[in-house]
């Protein structure tokens, strides 16, 4: 046996001494810019592309936005600054409504039940998050959360909107203005979303829908600008944010009722002829034309906002006796309005992409790919809220994994129009959320 | 009967072993001198080993005889990513497939002989390094079966053996992948599954001598279902997950395919015999890798993962040529299709069509002591991507393997 054992060494010994040949020669593929020029990267966009994400602008969000990404692949062909309106390190950052970030943390709800939730990481936003830096300018990525299109030429929207306040060359320049500053060789942009969101996110409610002749208009001076030294850009269509988790967490008929419940709903809407069993049944919402008392059972399909307060629902009735109101829901009808305008919206953009002879990136696609399920890599991206690994905590924005992959889908428009071939980010090992 | 048992075990206990690279997951190292002339010899009686490439084979053999081999075998396998264009390899460990085989009759020239024989036809070893793409694929796969098979031949007639095997499979399965959760400082989670198996089959075969210098072989091996039945799986998942990812128990199983060889070998010269096998090897078993946990959460549901393997044909072929001083050479080669269809490649088994080559020498010293040694080599490259996972990309593997065994005879 020893003898048998010590030939077996002799032998494995010979293999790894013959075996430098066998081992599989890694040969990294081609990149190149192929028609573009990767020297000024520039790009423009909103709360999206500004790295804002769980709901606030903060430094590592920044650090993974969208351009972050896209330039991490074009720095790859030809090195290049990239510049961002960094807030400090370690802020807890600033939200759209003055909070701070959310982080995973556990909440205690009106059951004095606690699990695992999205909760501030502080009790205020980081002011500082909102002091002028335009110093460090010019920034290669001139996204401004919340910036609609129509506020590029505005005048007074440094002291309109505090995020671009924060990066505004003075009081009165424009957005467009100081994105020209860097005069860039090649773009992207992802603008117009913001044009939706408030409208959206207040269940139809506040603002209203962009007007699509004003929107091309807008846009082509935009496009304009950015190509009037020769740059070569890309530029996307809207996604229909509706399928994200803030639209989708809080289901039609996750309405569980037990008998003594049912009862009692039974006895107050049987007369309006709307009647409840026991287990799952529709929420009930306001909508004053549903009939004299203006209150309904909601129908799959229509949306409840993840702005209800949840305790409400789990402890105090609402979306009951106290029906939703118009600002938590979008109806059949308010879905099928955003949806013809985002389409006349996005048909817009194609057009202008082709008229610029830009690349496009049909975002909806992606987003589209997420609501179905996206694998990636072993991973299953999803539209659930969380475990789902694609949104960020506000059930909203991406997080920097699907940044990183939102990313790709720029570059892989470049690189179709273009016949560049930029590397792809590699999006696996992103982070996702952090657990406690 | 205690000698008979007691050398088999001592071994495995040695060689309880890694061991990679074969088509799907079939290693096909189970006899030196088959293994220099192209992994062919269904038809033709070699020596022990012939109790797994065909126990009607062993009906003509006028001996007692203890054999041992092991193979070591060294593979690896780059993985280049279609997208980013990355390359991550594998760290593989040099596998070590053995074999044992006893071959013993009652007294000379015996119709009846008795053989047991154990070594190890399926198995898998893949390692990929940290933070690789495919991490929420698969990390680390450690496959090991062990068959073990007593055997009756019996020669019916002067030209023909028939032989019947009863197989006893042990195996245990570790797999290791990282989940796509992050602790707070940004590490990842691990599951490890890891159980062990047991299964039973038969080998059957029947050994015909057309001419002097012509014979054929058939032989069948069954397909074998290893059954996990108490694994257990065990998650490193941050302290808030825990619920979501309960350590326990988790049921699986794998089958390990019916192989079907016809041989043929043809005796040229005294000195020069020729070898061919056709394997049709039942690959279509293996449609579905499920994993059913005792627990389930919503995070962790029973999983059924599609394989999708196809059976396969391989065809293998060598020659011997026996120099007067005791001294043989050997050489051949095979192609083997591989089971697995484009959409379903995976981390696991990054399998393609492939060719190989090998070589071999044996010397006898004397009447009682022989020795057998081996080179197989090949390559493969197989780019594509899997539906499930995402994976998207090319994989390609190098192995190279030496064999060496010791036969005892009296």
């Amino acid at each position: 046996m020893v003898m048998m054992l010590s030939k077996t060494h002799f032998f494995i010994g010979l293999l790894m001494v013959t075996c430098f040949s066998c081992k599989p020669k890694y040969e990294a593929p081609e990149i190149n810019s192929g028609s573009t020029n990767p020297e000024r990267f520039l790009m423009v966009g909103g709360t999206f592309a500004s790295g804002y994400t769980d709901d606030a602008l903060f430094k590592y969000g920044q650090e993974n936005s969208i351009s972050a990404y896209i330039h991490k692949s074009i720095s790859q062909v030809q090195n290049s600054n990239f510049k961002q309106a960094f807030t400090t390190e370690h802020s807890v950052g600033m939200s759209s409504t003055g909070l701070s970030r959310l982080i995973l943390g556990y909440k205690t709800d009106c059951n004095n039940e606690t699990s695992l939730s999205p909760v501030r990481e502080s009790n205020n936003g980081d002011a500082s998050v909102l002091n002028n830096i335009y110093t460090g300018a010019p920034f290669n990525n001139m996204s401004i959360p919340n910036l609609k299109l129509v506020d590029m030429f505005n005048e007074d929207y440094a002291n309109q909107n505090p995020f671009f306040g924060r990066m505004a060359s003075s009081q009165t320049t424009t957005v467009l203005s100081d994105v020209m500053e860097l005069s860039p060789s090649i773009f992207s942009v992802f603008i117009g979303l913001d044009d939706f969101m408030p409208y959206i996110k207040s269940g139809a409610k506040d603002d209203s829908l962009p007007n699509v002749t004003n929107f091309e208009n807008d846009y082509r001076n935009l496009l304009q600008n950015l190509t009037q030294n020769g740059a070569k850009g890309v530029i996307s269509t809207i996604p229909d944010i509706t399928s994200s988790p803030y639209f989708t967490t809080v289901r039609w008929n996750d309405l569980v009722l037990d008998s003594a419940n049912n009862a009692i709903l039974n006895s107050i809407y049987n007369p309006l002829e709307f009647y409840f069993y026991e287990g799952n049944n529709p929420f009930m919402i306001n909508d004053p034309d549903a009939n004299m008392f203006g209150v309904r059972p909601i129908e799959e399909g229509e949306l409840i906002l993840l702005s209800v307060p949840l305790d409400s629902v789990k402890c105090y009735k609402m979306g009951t006796l106290f029906p939703f109101r118009d600002e938590f829901v979008l109806t059949h009808e308010e879905q099928v309005e955003i949806r013809a305008r985002l389409n006349g919206i996005n048909n817009t953009i194609r057009s202008l992409a082709a008229e610029f002879n830009l690349a496009l990136v049909e975002s909806e696609d992606f987003f589209n790919h997420i609501r179905d399920v996206l694998p990636y890599n072993g991973i299953e991206l999803s539209n659930e809220i969380i475990s789902g690994g694609a949104y960020g905590l506000d059930g909203i924005r991406l997080n920097t994994r699907t940044n990183a992959l939102f990313a790709n889908e720029f570059l892989t428009a470049i690189n179709k129009q273009y016949n560049a071939s930029y590397p792809m980010i590699n999006a696996t090992s992103l982070d996702a959320a952090f657990f406690p | 009967m205690r000698t008979l048992f007691s050398v088999p075990i001592a071994f495995l206990a040695l060689l309880m072993s890694e061991f990679s690279f074969s088509q799907g997951y079939q290693v096909n190292f189970q006899g030196q001198k088959q293994q220099g002339m192209g992994l062919a010899g269904t038809a033709i009686l070699m020596d022990g080993s012939s109790l797994f490439f065909n126990p009607g084979s062993v009906a003509f053999s006028n001996e007692n005889s203890i054999n041992l081999a092991v193979t070591p075998i060294l593979g690896n396998t780059l993985f280049t990513d279609s997208t980013t264009g990355q390359g991550y390899r594998s760290n593989s460990p040099i596998g070590t497939p053995f074999s044992a085989y006893g071959l013993f009759q009652l007294k000379d020239h015996a119709k009846l002989k008795l053989g047991l024989a154990a070594y190890t036809p399926f198995g898998s070893t893949i390692t990929y390094k940290d933070d690789w793409i495919g991490r929420f694929a698969l990390t680390k796969l450690q496959l090991q079966a062990i068959f073990i098979q007593p055997t009756l031949s019996y020669r019916i007639a002067d030209v023909i053996g028939i032989g019947a095997g009863f197989v006893i499979s042990t195996g245990n399965v570790i797999l290791e992948k990282d989940i796509p959760v992050q602790y707070e400082s940004g590490d990842f989670a691990s599951a490890s599954l890891s159980g062990s198996a047991l299964g039973f089959g038969y080998n059957i075969g029947i050994h015909y001598d057309l001419t002097k210098k012509l014979s054929l072989g058939l032989n069948y091996r069954s397909e074998i279902q290893m059954s996990v039945d108490d694994g257990s799986a065990v998650f490193e998942v941050p302290e808030g997950l825990d619920e979501n990812f309960p350590d326990g128990r988790f049921s699986g199983s794998l089958p390990l395919p019916k192989v079907l060889t016809l041989g043929a070998a043809y005796q040229a010269t005294e000195q020069l015999t020729f070898v061919l096998d056709i394997n049709r090897v039942g690959w279509n078993a293996y449609d579905t890798l499920a994993f059913d946990y005792a627990v389930n959460t919503s995070s962790l549901e029973d999983t059924k993962s599609p394989r999708m393997y196809e059976s396969t044909f391989a065809f293998r072929g060598g020659g011997s040529y026996t120099f007067t001083n005791n001294l043989c050479i050997r050489m051949g080669g095979g192609f083997g299709f591989s089971p697995v269809q484009n959409g379903y490649i995976t981390p696991e088994t990054p399998d393609n069509d492939r060719g190989y080559i090998t070589a071999g020498l044996g010397y006898e010293f004397g009447d009682h002591f022989s020795m057998d040694a081996t080179f197989y080599y090949t390559q493969m490259t197989r780019t594509g991507h899997n539906t499930e996972t995402g994976l998207s990309g090319t994989f390609e593997t190098k192995a190279i393997a030496g064999g060496i065994g010791l036969i005892y005879k009296w």
